[in-house]
């Protein structure tokens, strides 16, 4: 299936900034967790080689086949979902893993790349220069299952990237002004009936202590104070490497994970984080100039949510660090510890690739 | 350029919207760009001094309280030892029912309790530690270290614990120590120190808590966020307090401790010529050690509803009438008002009518002609009924003041009580009604509203025994920085105590009263006393019915040798029986003294 012309085209531009950001992680996990048992700087070089090898096998199969196959793989998802709300046991108070002998699955990120080629192959066939009720209430229902499934794990924050594709991709469908509103007043309405009745306690103290982290310093305000502490203390260059007072002495919570960023703020200041940002961003921009290269309309459609998957994930993470969104529990894509979450942000980059390399061929 | 050979669809109007959506993010990027500038560069300063403050933990290192010791230097009154306590600190609990439930399960102590304890201190910031348990054993200690992480909210430390070495020996005079309170935090009794601090609440301990606290230290450490200790930045030394020499001889005072073993009385014994007091003993008495290692709720109930009070310092605080012993009194006040002189005699028949009542001797069958050595001696009522009716009560009641009586003695322990020396004056005032010629020949005996403490006795005799000058009880030796005990000298002559005195010698020394006393070769002086809580008369009644006679206080007050006093002592018993019960404890305590320094 993959003939030589596409291999030729491999975005190796791509490829070499997904691993420098991947390295940039491993850095700040030996940094942040070299006095933990475990090990998780190896471990995270473990899922980087897996993960280029899967992508490297998502490169083999063309895109426009994994669309034929998009809705058994986003169904089987569902179903393993459904079945860890039954059977899962806690782990760090959610049932988002399947534990298997030797690590930890969490299938809520596969069902990312589920949801990126099932709405791909919806919207391909939709040509209109605007959203259409009936196509747009489909997707809402392709992107709600997910997301309820994974919210009540509970798992906010990768149930919102979810909306973040859903409203990727509407975006890109169209949305009228008229659309616009409706979706304003509904979100309003789940958000007044979410709080009184769906969020848990803990969720709403993060809503609440965003505004005033400092009233409750030792609760929930404590991650974003201490995260902000740790950013705010680096200053312009830095504490230096291994040298940040705020993680090494354990000040900052979720170090190696979802603060992971915090960490390079200390350690490396103003500089560090500016370098960093833009290796992500650049990487980012990188999978948006691919937009252009689709050769059809399910293309640019799988590589504007990929690169939106991405994006999301990030912002979200550099903003929540720094107490300007509520702390969801979305980590830092390629840079936080996880093997799930790489190999997920491996795969959306493995479509893009994927697409881009493909511009060239015969349908 | 290639792209119309390969592109068979319009795709310009969503790659439009894609790019759009990108130079969205790109201007975000550019904003939280801005925002990183301003939290690591415009606010670095603030963020580096909470990052400093984060990882510094001040930590008090508590500083030893002085040591207490007899007046020798040498016998330690009250130590301290290490100890180990652990507090809870409330910012680190996570969940704070969760927290009470595993922790009483972990510290072996009640729930109810553990919370009670915490809420008594909830006034205090959230960061300050709250002792929930201290004694603790070194399996305990090990017991909450190894589950450190599961408690990050408990926090062990050792510090420096109270002890007294004796026990309950000295308890009144040592005092006791209890936790500072809130309400002391509040109103700035509690000074520099901390919550969970120890301090004086009575008696020496109390009196000179200030000097006992020492100053504590201080340790900057590096913590992590578990509160776990990364090394020292620098650290204080504690101060310990400054130690403190009693002027208690502890031989004396085990003795006299031993004396009352099983009764309820106290002894006190001082030096006259310095007023230092040498040994001041009660019983019942109490362990202060008790206090340190907290009672049970069952203890501390049984022991402030013990009607025999145990806690309570008889010798400073306990009100008698001074029954016989008030004699002394009346004598120098007839002498010196020249009411009577050495020879004037009345005769004693065992009773005497005054204004149509009958009042009696205690000796029925009456002494006979009697002056007042004699009277003295002998006790005898009849004499100091006559005394008393010439004299008056306002006679009476300012030559009580004037040695002493009524008011305190100054004694360097708080909570001493004034006593009472009673005058028309304070009758109308507190009772509305005129005095009454008969009281006062009652207070001539001692007897009526006339209350003392047996330290004023004790006081009042080292008076006549320095033949008239007066001094003030203290507890701590000159050197510990006390002022100098003022002596005064009161306005009676020489004379006069020398004519009381051989009354006193002859009471103990020619078969008197006070005989029980006598130790051989030491020429001790002295006066009983019984105070009666009911008439004679009255006794003699229910004697007659078969009832039982509520007994008498026993009273014994003198001092030794007659030239030269070196020792004044005062013998208490609650229903004792007669003065010569006392006598003979107090003959115990002359005897010892003579034998430890051996003239």
């Amino acid at each position: 299936m993959i003939d030589r012309g596409s291999f030729r085209e491999i975005d190796w531009v791509l490829i070499g900034l997904l691993v420098l950001n991947s390295i940039i992680g491993v850095v700040f996990i030996f940094s942040s967790s070299h006095y933990l048992p475990g090990s998780y700087a190896l471990k995270q070089t473990i899922f980087i080689v897996v993960g280029l090898a899967l992508l490297f096998l998502l490169l083999a199969v063309d895109y426009k086949v994994l669309m034929t196959y998009s809705l058994y793989f986003y169904l089987g998802v569902m179903v393993v979902l459904a079945g860890l709300l039954l059977f899962a046991k806690l782990i760090a108070h959610t049932k988002s893993w399947i534990r298997l002998p030797f690590f930890q699955v969490q299938p809520s990120e596969l069902a990312k790349i589920a949801l990126i080629l099932l709405l791909a192959r919806i919207f391909s066939e939709y040509k209109k220069s605007t959203l259409s009720s009936s196509v747009g209430v489909q997707a809402i229902l392709i992107v709600l299952g997910p997301f309820v499934l994974v919210a009540v794990q509970p798992d906010l924050g990768t149930a919102l990237t979810f909306i973040s594709l859903l409203m990727a991709v509407l975006v890109l469908a169209g949305l009228r002004k008229k659309t616009i509103v409706l979706l304003l007043a509904v979100s309003l309405a789940v958000g007044i009936v979410g709080w009184n009745s769906a969020l848990k306690d803990y969720q709403k103290k993060r809503l609440t202590t965003l505004f005033y982290p400092s009233q409750d310093p030792k609760g929930a305000g404590y991650h974003i104070l201490q995260s902000k502490i740790a950013i705010g203390s680096g200053g312009l260059t830095g504490k230096g490497f291994l040298k940040g007072s705020q993680s090494q002495l354990r000040f900052l919570p979720a170090r190696h994970t979802d603060f992971i960023f915090s960490v390079i703020g200390e350690e490396f200041g103003f500089l560090g984080v500016f370098f960093v940002m833009m290796t992500s961003f650049l990487m980012i921009a990188r999978m948006f100039v691919s937009v252009g290269m689709a050769r059809d309309r399910a293309g640019v459609y799988i590589i504007f949510m990929a690169s939106m998957l991405i994006a999301f994930q990030f912002f979200v993470n550099v903003l929540m660090i720094i107490g300007l969104f509520p702390v969801t529990g979305v980590p830092l894509p390629l840079l936080s510890y996880g093997g799930s979450s790489l190999i997920s942000n491996f795969l959306a980059v493995g479509l893009v690739i994927n697409v881009r390399m493909r511009r060239f061929a015969n349908v | 350029m290639l792209r119309k050979d390969r592109i068979y669809e319009d795709l310009s109007l969503i790659l439009k919207r894609a790019r759009i959506v990108f130079y969205v993010l790109a201007g975000l990027l550019v904003l939280i760009f801005g925002y990183y500038w301003k939290v690591q560069i415009l606010d670095h300063q603030k963020y580096w001094q909470l990052a400093e403050a984060n990882r510094l933990r001040e930590r008090v290192l508590p500083a030893p309280r002085g040591v207490i010791t007899d007046r020798n230097g040498k016998l330690i009154l009250a130590d301290n030892t290490a100890g180990f306590k652990v507090s809870i600190i409330r910012e680190n609990i996570k969940d704070f029912e969760a927290s009470c439930r595993n922790t009483s399960r972990l510290l072996g102590i009640d729930e109810t309790d553990l919370r009670a304890r915490i809420e008594k201190f909830s006034s205090a910031a959230a960061f300050q530690p709250i002792v929930v348990k201290d004694n603790l054993t070194t399996e305990e200690v090990a017991q909450i270290q190894s589950r450190k992480l599961e408690f990050p909210e408990l926090e062990v430390e050792v510090e420096p614990k109270r002890s007294y070495p004796f026990g309950k020996s000295a308890a009144h005079v040592l005092g006791y120590l209890q936790e500072l309170s809130p309400e002391d935090f509040k109103s700035g009794a509690a000074g520099k120190r901390h919550w969970g601090d120890l301090a004086g609440r009575t008696g020496i301990e109390r009196q000179y808590d200030d000097m006992l606290t020492g100053e504590d230290g201080r340790l900057l450490e590096v913590v992590d966020s578990l509160g776990r200790s990364r090394g020292e930045i620098s650290r204080e030394e504690p101060r310990q307090g400054k130690a403190l020499r009693l002027s208690l001889d502890y031989d004396l005072q085990k003795k006299a401790e031993e004396l009352l073993q099983d009764k309820e009385g106290t002894i006190v014994a001082l030096d006259p010529r310095t007023g230092e007091v040498l040994a001041l003993a009660n019983f019942p008495t109490y362990d202060p050690n008790k206090f340190i290692t907290r009672f049970t709720p069952e203890e501390w109930l049984s022991l402030v509803s013990d009607p025999a009070y145990p806690l309570e310092n008889r010798a400073i605080r306990g009100l008698y009438p001074p029954g016989s012993i008030f004699k002394i009194v009346m004598a120098a006040a007839g002498l010196d008002a020249g009411f009577v002189d050495g020879r004037t005699a009345y005769f004693c028949g065992g009773s005497l009518e005054i204004y149509g009542n009958v009042f009696s001797c205690w000796f029925k069958p009456g002494h006979g002609m009697m002056n007042l050595t004699q009277g003295i001696k002998n006790s005898c009522n009849i004499y100091f009924y006559n005394l008393g009716r010439r004299m008056g009560i306002e006679h009476i009641a300012s030559y009580a003041r004037l040695m002493g009586l009524g008011k305190k003695t100054g004694i360097d322990i708080p909570g001493e009580k004034d006593g009472l020396v009673p005058d028309p004056e304070w009758k109308l005032k507190t009772s509305k009604t005129a005095w009454y010629r008969g009281e006062t020949i009652s207070v001539s005996i001692g007897q009526g509203p006339l209350l003392v403490t047996p330290l004023q006795i004790a006081d009042m005799v080292a008076c006549v025994a320095n033949r008239g000058v007066r001094v003030i009880p203290s507890l701590v030796l000159p050197e510990n920085g006390r002022e100098e005990s003022g002596k005064t000298t009161i306005p009676i002559k020489r004379e006069i105590f020398e004519t009381i005195i051989q009354g006193m010698w002859l009471s103990a020394n020619d078969g008197g009263t006070g005989r029980g006393a006598k130790v051989e070769g030491f020429d001790v002086c002295g006066k009983t006393g019984s105070t009666q809580w009911i008439s004679t008369e009255r006794a003699e009644k229910l004697q007659q019915q078969g009832k039982e006679v509520k007994k008498t206080h026993s009273w014994f007050a003198g001092f030794a040798p007659r030239s030269g006093p070196e020792i004044v002592v005062t013998v208490l018993v609650e229903f004792g029986g007669a003065g010569s019960a006392a006598a003979i404890l107090a003959g115990q305590i002359f005897e010892a003294y003579r034998m430890k320094y051996d003239r």
